[in-house]
């Protein structure tokens, strides 16, 4: 009796591991290291990158340099270098949580749940897109919209559970070489409210990277924000005690 | 001559015409001090919202009030407008620069409301310096003081004397930081003010928000809140064009509605409470009429017109109205002086109840409002008539003949 039922439950267990193993994921997989390879393109296992950022609203405009790295998904810290009035202002991202150091008061902030979908830096991007760019892959149910002989167009759409911002965000990615082109946001109405899209593909080291990122939120016509990558280096020997909130203090 | 008589007859039944008029005085009375007692609760529910945050006229840009647009700042001479200073009506004027951002302490940040303000100015506005719990108000030299919610104070744990960082993006998009150190900590009631507001000076304000010498709006007081529409429409020719000068019934339309409802349902219970006072004055005189057919039949025959008798009942009716209406009154002013000064506080039972961008204090306590007093006396008045009005009709229409032979 025992052994039958030992059986029953081993062979039941096998199909089920075959079935999570072979079945569903086959296709999926691809979509998703793809996505995933896509947000972590300036990132890889750690990288130290300059950027320049440009931001132009209805009101002002104004261009900041800054100095990044980032340890795998999790650990992010950027650094203001100009203007002097903000030099040092940085944030650092562990995980989930995003800090911020201010030298003006010499004061390290955390951003709190309510502020998260606030600007960061006066940018168009959110404190949110800083902690959750990076989980899209986990977050939302990816599939191969349309693959036409140029282009793979990725759906994402929040898996069930996901406390997530966006109702829906679409990929645009040339084939070769592998680079996004565009990415679009909706909102929970389906409206689509944000559109990134990227050029200047260079190649650095073995990965080909598009070096300029231009952000346009489309309930502010007129109004973008650019990242431009002047320097871009991978695989630093970066310790995780260099994401430290001392370090945030101490450029 | 009619008139002595009239008296003369009130007095004949003794017992009856006073528990009559017993039930006019006590209705009167107890509606004065119930509708005292609920202007008192719409003042305080007024008071909390202007007197504590908006005052009662706000000179801004067009829109401002709904949006808070960081950008939509005006120059803070503003405030000395000739139009503003001379108008009579205006008691203070406070220039405010507004910003939104996050205040922190050590790890913990709330993201509040922070008014720039200039202390002495303000003070004639608002009245928050009467609800301290700790501290003081920021005084005219405090460089960076802050006045700040009890909530919030302790969400973030700070005493006076305490420093606070402020956060927010300033005019020209940069990040706007600064400390300030915690003067004051005041409660309102209101959780919204407590949990949210913070007061700090104008200069620091424009400093970290980089709009030197400009204010988003000029808040106000005027002497009789309930006038402040007037007012409004009075000073607005004599503005510029550009900017709009709203009273605060348009910055908190419900509270408008709350107290336009108020008047209707001052009249529905006057009238309910009344149509029951009315019955038992129509009973009272239907009684005395009809013990007195024999009577008006002598009066009748002897030469008097129906119009005279009609007059005759109609004028003790009236007379009945009016003593009730003196007594009345004066045991309703009395009690609502008592109210007004003593009240009764119920902070013991019951917490204060946000309503209508208002916030009604746990207490019960009365104020005079001429409504009040006006509207049950004159309803007192056309009562009586009303009820007076068959008892007399019955008794002019007697046939003399017929009235005289009854027993």
């Amino acid at each position: 009796m025992i052994l039958i039922h030992r059986k029953k439950i081993l062979t039941c267990l096998t199909t089920m591991l075959c079935l999570v193993l072979f079945s569903g994921p086959v296709l999926a997989l691809d979509v998703q290291s793809l996505i995933r390879e896509i947000e972590q393109q300036y990132m890889g296992a750690s990288s130290q990158a300059k950027t320049t950022m440009q931001v132009r609203t209805a009101n002002w405009e104004r261009t900041l340099e800054m100095e990044a790295w980032s340890l795998g998904r999790d650990y992010f810290l950027i650094r203001i270098l100009e203007p002097a009035k903000e030099r040092d202002v940085a944030t650092l991202k562990r995980n989930r949580e995003v800090w911020n150091y201010l030298p003006k008061v010499d004061r390290v902030i955390k951003v709190p749940p309510s502020m998260m979908g606030g600007s960061w830096m006066g940018s168009h991007i959110t404190n949110d897109d800083l902690v959750k760019a990076n989980h899209i892959d986990e977050e939302y149910q990816l599939r191969l919209l349309e693959e036409s002989a140029t282009h793979f167009v990725v759906e994402c759409l929040p898996k069930p559970e996901a406390a997530v911002v966006w109702g829906k965000i679409i990929y645009r990615v040339r084939k070769q070489p592998q680079v996004p082109e565009q990415v679009d946001y909706y909102d929970e109405e389906m409206v689509r409210v944000r559109e990134i899209h990227f050029d200047q593909i260079h190649q650095i080291g073995d990965r080909i990277v598009p070096l300029r990122l231009t952000v346009l939120p489309l309930e502010k016509p007129g109004e973008t924000t650019i990242f431009h990558y002047r320097e871009l280096v991978y695989d630093l020997p970066l310790e995780e005690s260099f994401f430290s909130l001392r370090n945030l203090k101490q450029p | 001559m009619l008139l002595t008589l009239a008296y003369r007859n009130l007095w004949r039944n003794q017992r009856r015409t006073l528990l009559t008029l017993s039930a006019m005085v006590v209705s009167a009375a107890l509606l004065i001090l119930a509708l005292g007692v609920f202007s008192g609760m719409f003042k305080d529910m007024l008071a909390s919202a202007t007197e504590q945050y908006y005052g009662h006229l706000v000179l801004a840009q067009p829109g401002y009030h709904l949006r808070r647009d960081l950008f939509a700042s005006l120059p803070a001479e503003l405030v000395d407008l000739p139009a503003l200073r001379d108008a009579p009506e205006i008691s203070g004027r406070s220039p405010r620069l507004r910003s939104f951002g996050l205040l922190s302490r050590r790890d913990t940040s709330q993201p509040v409301e922070l008014l720039g303000i200039i202390p002495e100015l303000e003070q004639q506005v608002t009245s928050l310096q009467h609800e301290l719990t700790a501290g003081r108000y920021p005084a005219a030299e405090d460089l960076n003081a802050a006045l700040i919610g009890q909530g919030l104070a302790h969400k973030l744990k700070v005493q006076p004397g305490d420093e606070l960082v402020f956060v927010t993006q300033a005019a020209d998009g940069s990040i706007g930081n600064d400390l300030l150190v915690v003067s004051g900590i005041f409660a309102t009631g209101d959780s919204r003010h407590d949990n949210n507001l913070v007061l700090a000076p104008l200069p620091w304000l424009q400093q970290v928000l980089v709009q030197p010498g400009r204010i988003h709006e000029v808040a106000m007081r005027v002497n009789d809140p309930m006038n402040a529409a007037q007012v409004a429409s009075r000073l607005t020719p004599l503005l510029p064009d550009h900017l709009k000068l709203l009273d605060w019934g348009i910055l908190l339309p419900e509270m408008r509605e709350v107290i336009a409802a108020y008047d209707v349902s001052r009249m529905i219970i006057v009238t309910i409470l009344y149509l029951a006072t009315g019955l038992g004055i129509l009973n009272t005189f239907f009684m005395s009429v009809m013990e007195r057919t024999r009577e008006f039949g002598i009066l009748m025959a002897q030469g008097m017109r129906p119009w005279a008798i009609r007059g005759l009942v109609l004028l003790e009716t009236l007379l009945l109205g009016s003593i009730a209406l003196t007594v009345g009154l004066l045991c309703g002013a009395l009690m609502t002086l008592y109210m007004q000064q003593v009240g009764i506080d119920l902070a013991g039972y019951i917490t204060p109840v946000t309503y209508a961008g208002g916030t009604i204090l746990p207490r019960l306590h009365a104020v005079f409002e001429p409504g009040n007093f006006a509207v049950p006396a004159g309803m007192l008045l056309l009562v009586s008539l009303f009820a007076g009005f068959l008892p007399a009709n019955r008794a002019a229409r007697l046939n003399p003949v017929a009235a005289v032979r009854e027993d």
